[in-house]
């Protein structure tokens, strides 16, 4: 009766695979950041350096201003974004769920409409910057992440699947208005999708570096993914320079270190993944149920 | 009844909102339309303000640029201002710099042009949108605006000018600088003491006579790479010394001998030159003269001769220096120090007067300038006035940098990270040669540079004034571009064999419409031709 319980090992073959092909290229970041510049030169890339080094992470530690304060406006814009985006997106998603709700028709065809045309780069950069008058501020980075027409429907979804309505009505036979309904009993009970939509949001602003280049012009407000997007496009932009405007070779700087721009990688990606172990056992969970019809 | 009055509502709420959203769309064009048309009579007054001799109103000129992160940024902008107050009162004007991050320029100057923002002077080149900020309309033309308020512009650039022309108007003015690249052969000079090697077999101007000094370092030097890529012949010395580009690869071929036909069209691809090129670098690839990783993206060649792992780079761009001559090695100085390493360079060709050249780095003036006459006026400035040049490259004296014999040297104790302003830009704006030098560079550099600027200007390219409008066959020229983005790092690292891929390519070339270019390309040359009586 062993074998029963046994998963097939082809399959324990193909996971297996499948984990590497994505842990390798990670401990290959990994091991570049260790490596001395001398031995990249040498030997270029490897699995297990020549010589490890630590400079690339003791050179960001003696410069670490910029980056640390990159850091803070990524975790205070996460923060504050995924916790803002979560309200309104259940709020929302919760009206819209409601078969009472008089508005409800031309509030889906009004989200799904978002969903289907955007404005264009140019109306987006306007209304923030003539209209909100939001540049260099971190409202530029918090508001254009909160609602997003995909997140809004897998809520609702989740709202009018796995939440019986006879639930809410003997809330409101009890004496519940909707806004008890709401906090009391629709977002206790939701915690799968509020976790997913959660992780999407915070990949969403974690990974965000656009509308810092559109918007922020304060090299104090920068976030972290473009401050290395920023460190890494300026270099390559100098070495391009110096063929495209032919220009004195000697003026252009060398290229930043190698292992640097690894070390930065590392540091930016640790936060995120340290975060999803703790938000994956809700994950399967939450989009699923949201994708079944009840 | 019930369900029919809510479908109703939902109509009437959509018809709202499609209607919202015409009227939002129609408000921000009226915007739009009525910025555009206020900033000429804007301008238009204040020339008319000028002429009437009264003082002029104090005017920020908003300088926009690219460039990292400066931390003393404000404090230069304040000695600039300082400057300016005290060394021209008349034009009652104040400068705000706002540098732009490399990486965003591109995408922020657009959304400031689009969206009507504020600024006057900026910089533009023709690998940076140039061309179409001109279609666009969002560069102002210069003519009349240079000839009242930029003598010295033309004093030094003169007819030079010109190569920024778009449909006859110029809409950017060229910065001051060297008018060519000359481009050759970099080798370590450890290596060539050592095995005490005879450069001057390169005085024949011909790559393959290289070869006995390559196949001594194979042989003796087995850690090191004999030629390391990317940088390759077939690169920068077919473009510019076998052919005159048109565009890529398409061109006038200058080692065709029928005196009839000097203004032929051909694809570069197909001439003999390319394949005895290509052969050559194929026959040492396989012979292991060139590293196996050539074609990697990223690659930097002079981290290899840092590191002791390279003898030679083919194709390099080289560094200015006194009397270049074909073949003539010399030490290559700043890079030399910069690595510390030594290296000699060898020019293999010195390229001809170009109109590209000319667009390559420009200043211009946004439509949105509130005051056009004051932004030339500042540009002027940048032409003559060696201090004000000076605040804007190196900063502000004892703070930046400080003059040890005539040259910038950083104060003591401080390096290009802690400075605060190390900007070194010089080839984005002005008269570079007014520029003092920093030290372990030749104090003669810029007297190198005119020197070589005789040569070039001496030799200009038979297409020289041509312009080359890429409109009528712009899906080819993308078709070409991904062919030629398979094959090319092949190539040029000789990892294919010419003989059996380039006809290869040359079909998938002809099949993704060369041949319409080349027809485009001779058509507008003919026509360029017959309008200059070439």
């Amino acid at each position: 009766m062993k074998s029963e319980n046994r998963t097939h090992p082809v399959i324990h073959l193909f996971f297996i695979l499948a984990s590497l092909v994505c842990i390798i290229p990670f401990w290959l970041i990994l091991m570049i950041s260790f490596s001395s510049q001398n031995s990249l030169t040498k030997n270029g890339y490897s699995f297990w350096p020549a010589e490890f080094d630590f400079a690339a992470y003791r050179y960001l530690i003696h410069d670490a201003e910029p980056i640390l304060r990159a850091f803070g406006v990524s975790i205070l814009v996460t923060a504050i974004g995924t916790v803002v985006s979560l309200f309104l997106t259940s709020a929302l998603a919760f009206s819209l769920s409601r078969k009472e709700f008089p508005l409800r028709r031309f509030m889906n065809f009004y989200v799904l409409l978002t969903m289907l045309f955007g404005g264009g780069l140019l109306p987006w950069y306007l209304v923030y910057t003539k209209v909100l008058h939001f540049q260099n501020s971190l409202l530029a980075l918090i508001v254009p992440g909160l609602l997003g027409g995909f997140n809004v429907f897998v809520m609702r979804t989740y709202f009018t699947t796995s939440i019986p309505p006879s639930l809410m009505d003997s809330a409101q036979i009890d004496g519940a208005s909707e806004y008890r309904t709401y906090f009391s009993i629709i977002l206790p009970l939701s915690l799968p999708v509020l976790a997913t939509i959660g992780l999407f949001s915070i990949v969403g602003y974690w990974n965000d570096w656009f509308t810092s280049l559109v918007f922020i012009n304060n090299d104090k407000l920068y976030n972290l993914q473009y401050f290395l997007y920023n460190t890494l496009m300026n270099a390559q932009y100098l070495q391009s320079i110096a063929d495209k405007a032919h220009i004195d070779a000697a003026s252009s700087p060398l290229q930043p270190l190698e292992e640097l721009r690894m070390a930065m990688a590392i540091i930016a990606v640790a936060p995120i993944a340290l975060v999803f172990p703790f938000l994956q056992k809700y994950f399967v969970k939450g989009l699923t149920i949201g994708a079944v019809k009840g | 009844m019930d369900r029919l009055k809510k479908k109703r509502s939902a109509i009437v709420m959509s018809l709202l909102l499609v209607i919202s959203i015409a009227l939002a769309g129609c408000g921000s064009n009226k915007e739009e339309q009525s910025a555009s048309s206020s900033s000429p009579s804007a301008s238009a007054s204040a020339q008319s303000s000028d002429s009437g001799k009264k003082p002029l109103d104090p005017y920020e000129v908003v300088m926009v640029y690219p460039d990292g992160k400066q931390n003393d940024l404000s404090s230069v902008q304040s000695a600039m201002n300082d400057y300016l107050k005290k060394t021209y009162p008349e034009m009652n004007m104040t400068v705000k710099l706002n540098p732009i991050d490399w990486s965003a320029y591109g995408d922020k100057i657009n959304l400031m042009m689009s969206s009507g923002e504020k600024f006057d002077l900026l910089w533009t080149a023709n690998w940076m949108n140039y061309e179409s900020q001109v279609v666009k309309g969002a560069l102002l033309p210069l003519d009349d605006l240079i000839k009242q308020y930029g003598p010295d512009i033309t004093a030094a650039e003169g007819n030079l000018l010109d190569g920024a022309r778009r449909g006859g108007k110029l809409y950017g003015v060229h910065v001051h600088q060297e008018l060519g690249n000359p481009q050759g052969i970099v080798v370590s000079k450890a290596l060539v003491d050592k095995y005490n090697l005879d450069l001057s077999a390169l005085k024949s101007g011909e790559f393959k006579d290289l070869e006995p000094i390559l196949k001594t370092i194979k042989e003796k030097e087995p850690g090191v790479t004999p030629a390391v890529g990317p940088a390759f012949p077939l690169d920068a010395y077919f473009n510019s010394g076998s052919m005159e580009s048109i565009i890529g690869m398409v061109g006038l071929d200058q080692r065709n001998p029928d005196p009839n036909n000097p203004y032929k069209v051909v694809d570069g691809y197909e001439t003999p030159r390319y394949l005895e090129l290509a052969q050559l670098t194929h026959d040492w690839f396989v012979k292991g003269y060139i590293n196996k990783d050539a074609t990697t993206p990223g690659i930097d060649i002079y981290k290899k001769f840092q590191a002791k792992t390279a003898f030679a780079s083919i194709g390099s761009d080289l560094e200015i220096v006194k009397d270049m001559a074909i073949g003539n090695a010399s030490p290559m100085a700043n890079k030399s120090t910069q690595l510390g390493v030594d290296l000699l360079q060898i020019p293999m060709n010195i390229d001809r007067l170009h109109t590209s050249k000319l667009s390559a780095t420009l200043q211009a003036i946004s439509q949105t300038s509130k005051d056009p006459a004051r932004a030339m006026m500042l540009l002027n400035l940048f032409y003559k006035d060696k201090n004000l040049l000076t605040l804007m490259n190196y900063g502000v004296e004892g703070k930046h940098y400080v003059l040890k014999d005539g040259q910038i040297a950083l104060p003591d104790g401080k390096s290009q990270d802690n400075v605060g302003f190390f900007h070194d830009n010089q080839w984005q704006l002005g008269n570079q040669m007014l520029n003092y030098t920093r030290v372990g560079e030749d104090p003669n550099k810029y007297q190198n540079y005119e020197q070589f600027n005789e040569m070039v200007k001496s030799q200009p390219s038979p297409l020289f004034g041509f312009v080359f409008d890429p409109e009528p066959v712009k899906n080819e020229l993308i078709a070409v571009g991904k062919v030629q983005s398979t094959y090319d790092p092949g190539f040029k690292s000789g990892q294919l064999d010419p003989a059996v891929d380039l006809p290869k390519m040359i079909s998938k070339l002809k099949a993704a419409g060369m041949d319409k270019i080349v027809a485009e390309a001779q058509k507008q040359v003919d026509a360029w031709r017959a309008a200059n009586g070439k």
